[in-house]
């Protein structure tokens, strides 16, 4: 009967923003939008929570997997879940749920609040639709969603830099969706399916493979912002509103790399070649040490934290050498996947509550100029709070998720002989305290000047903008409490399921 | 704000590197698209054989809105996006409209060929259950009649208005509310009832089509630049 449930609840991840989505066109009144936003964002919450729930009890890959329409692959489209899936959801719809409420204080204009809310909702479909696609074509339609409806949001903020930013965004975003089309176009003349399962157990190491896996690769990568590719996210992620910059980083960049690790690992698997797994993890090593340094040598604050983005998703692409399946048994490829998947979940919520942070200081200041908030920290010491205590997941410091993150990804190199990787880890931890504490220094360092002093007392922040944030940030150090729950639910359905031997 | 992204200012040896970069990738994608021999067979005899079964006779509009209908579904909310970011806020006052234009020819025009096309329009629509047509195509031919007639400066459309939202948020609603209630039939989302299909297939097309049409209207009119508008006065 719960096998029933759980494929039953599916669509309704999809269906439910969808209908928000049009609810919040329809209604004229924005408080009903907000409230309906956010009261919907806990059913969304609760829903994914329910079908994290119910997954233990599903070992069987077929109740993980529903046939829309009944037509089933490769005719229909089927939506799948798994244990990465099913916490990339989860993380989605919590991170969401208190940015919904942060969003509701945030936007006090009408026009902007009456497009943000469709827009989000459309967000939230994108996103979750990624998380339980099961064939490569909806893949992109799912994308196109992602891309347009984020563009949108950031050309929300209206000034010329975010309007300049958006445009780069959106046809950087085009060309990668194109490149993913034409790539999807190859596999389909070459295996005549589309189904990510399908196309796994076809998929041989040929050229027309290689071309299609080169194509969807550089596709995706332009869309996660890898480092030789990562010139358009600082400025779309640090000139849009901060709810938005916060979903952007928290959640988007990592829906086009849940696609990457999908491709690589899974689907193409036969088709990725050992020399490629190796390059994604140098550029990603690349990216740790050289977007660190750029955030260090960062001026302001949002723009800090948006280069911090770029080095914290290099990481992210340590997956490949580690799980690569030349150079590690199967019990450490799975070993890298969780390290990993709890690599994306920690930084959702640091970063998400560091743009949030950085959102209330630029609100009540006036500005995000990082040499002037000194003695910020006494105006506004729970924003302070939450941006510390993000930063120190940022960095890898205990007790937060990312210290458990950074400590599985460290175990997990030295496990599969790759030492190096570790240095990079603790390396990029080292550079992020740079920028996290030399943001920290200021804010609780002497007094803040006194034109800034009598502008913050006329602008009281709304209490719900710095609780929310620091909520986020509360949710890092949970994390680095329950590391044994999350990681078990994991392992649910094996996802990238021949890392753990069950080779089809 | 375009200056800046065009690459015109790029050095010419930059230019010549990249275009011979992607000359090259192209060369290389169509060698190995030939010599990888004759395509996979795809899917052509599986539709051929559900088509019976789809409520539709063409199998392109059986693919759409029936076997692969979520993809289709999730292309309605594309559309919705563009409508939500480029609409006017709600409530706003309209833009000066065009000047009513004395044109005699243009208006005897739009009176002759307007009605013309809603009926072809509608035709177009329900044409696609059998041939070439269907939401996308009678969406687009509508659209074409809404542009003529708003550039007579005769009607204004008011996309800001309560009214002007429901009709472009209709196609995904009725789209959206369709594939859930049939799951009260069927227990299966999208599955529509087979004696049923063809009627709900319609049913979704004709409001795609009524938003389809709305969306590319309020399009055409937020790329209308303020200037030209003044132009075209009398």
């Amino acid at each position: 009967m719960n096998g029933l449930q759980l494929q039953t609840l599916l669509p309704w991840l999809v269906a439910l923003p969808l209908l928000a989505a049009v609810a919040t066109v329809l209604l004229q009144r924005l408080w009903l939008c907000r409230w309906l936003s956010v009261a919907l964002s806990a059913a969304q919450l609760a829903l994914a929570l329910t079908v994290l729930l119910l997954l233990p009890e599903q070992s069987d890959s077929a109740a993980r997997r529903y046939a829309l329409g009944g037509w089933g692959a490769p005719l229909g489209i089927d939506l799948y879940i798994d244990g990465f899936a099913a916490l990339l959801l989860a993380t989605t719809a919590a991170v969401g749920f208190l940015l919904s409420i942060y969003s509701g204080a945030y936007f006090n204009e009408a026009d902007k609040a009456a497009r943000f809310w469709p827009l989000w909702w459309l967000l939230m479909v994108a996103l979750n639709g990624i998380f339980l696609a099961a064939d490569a074509f909806n893949i992109y339609v799912t994308l196109e969603i992602l891309g347009l409806s984020a563009v949108a949001l950031v050309a929300l903020q209206g000034s010329l830099p975010a309007l300049q930013a958006a445009l780069r965004y959106l046809l950087v975003g085009l060309l990668g969706s194109l490149c993913y089309l034409l790539g999807v176009a190859l596999l389909y003349r070459a295996y005549g399916t589309l189904d990510l399962a399908q196309l796994a157990l076809q998929a041989q190491a040929e050229p027309l493979s290689w071309a299609a896996l080169g194509l969807i690769t550089v596709g995706l990568l332009l869309k996660t912002a890898l480092l030789p590719l990562h010139f358009w996210l600082p400025p779309a992620h640090s000139s849009a509103p901060a709810p938005v910059s916060a979903a952007l980083s928290g959640l988007v960049v990592k829906a086009s790399f849940y696609l990457l690790a999908r491709f690589w690992l899974e689907t193409l698997d036969t088709a990725a070649t050992a020399g490629g797994l190796q390059m994604l993890g140098a550029l990603g090593a690349a990216a740790v040490l050289l977007g660190s340094l750029q955030a260090i040598r960062a001026r302001r604050l949002k723009l800090l934290v948006a280069y911090s983005t770029v080095a914290q998703l290099g990481y992210l692409f340590l997956l490949f050498p580690l799980a690569a399946p030349l150079a590690a048994g199967p019990g450490i490829a799975g070993a890298a996947l969780d390290a990993v998947a709890y690599f994306i979940i920690a930084h959702a919520c640091a970063k998400a509550a560091m743009f949030l942070a950085a959102g209330n200081i630029q609100r009540a200041a006036g500005h995000d100029d990082i040499e002037r908030l000194q003695g910020i920290a006494r105006r506004l010491p729970l924003s302070l709070l939450a941006f510390g205590v993000a930063g120190a997941s940022l960095i890898g410091l205990p007790p937060s998720g990312g210290f458990i993150a950074k400590w599985l990804l460290l175990d997990t190199a030295i496990d599969s002989g790759q030492w190096w990787w570790a240095a990079v880890a603790i390396g990029g931890g080292l550079l992020a305290a740079v920028y996290v504490f030399r943001v920290l220094n200021l804010a609780f360092a002497g007094s803040s000047s006194t034109a800034d002093a009598l502008r913050m007392r006329r602008l009281r922040l709304p209490k719900t903008l710095s609780v929310s944030a620091f909520a986020l940030a509360l949710m890092t150090v949970l994390l680095g409490f329950n590391a044994l729950w999350v990681l078990d639910l994991l392992d649910i359905g094996a996802p990238l399921s021949y890392l753990a031997g069950e080779t089809p | 704000m375009f200056h800046k992204l065009d690459g015109a200012k790029l050095p010419l040896g930059l230019r010549l590197i990249c275009s011979a970069a992607i000359a090259a990738l192209t060369a290389v994608l169509i060698a190995i698209v030939i010599l990888s021999g004759p395509a996979a067979p795809g899917l052509q005899a599986e539709v051929a054989a559900q088509l019976a079964r789809s409520g539709v006779d063409n199998p392109v509009t059986a693919v759409l809105l029936n076997f692969r209908s979520y993809d289709t579904l999730l292309e309605v909310a594309v559309l919705l996006v563009v409508a939500v970011a480029t609409m006017p806020a709600p409530g706003r006052r309209l833009r000066p409209a065009l000047a009513p234009t004395g044109d005699m020819v243009l208006i005897g025009l739009i009176d002759l060929v307007v009605p013309v096309v809603v009926v072809v329009g509608a035709y177009l629509l329900w044409v696609g259950a059998y041939a070439p047509g269907g939401a996308f195509q009678a969406g687009a031919l509508l659209a074409g009649a809404g542009v003529l007639v708003s550039i007579t400066g005769r009607f204004q459309f008011s996309f800001g208005a309560l009214p002007a939202r429901a009709i472009l948020a209709l196609g995904l609603l009725t789209f959206t509310v369709t594939a859930a209630a049939v799951a009260l039939q069927t227990g299966v989302f999208f599955q529509y009832p087979t004696a049923a299909a063809g009627v709900l297939i319609l049913f979704i097309e004709a409001a795609a089509t009524i938003s389809i049409a709305a969306t590319l209207v309020l399009l055409y009119g937020s790329l209308v630049p303020p200037a030209r508008e003044q132009e075209s006065g009398p």
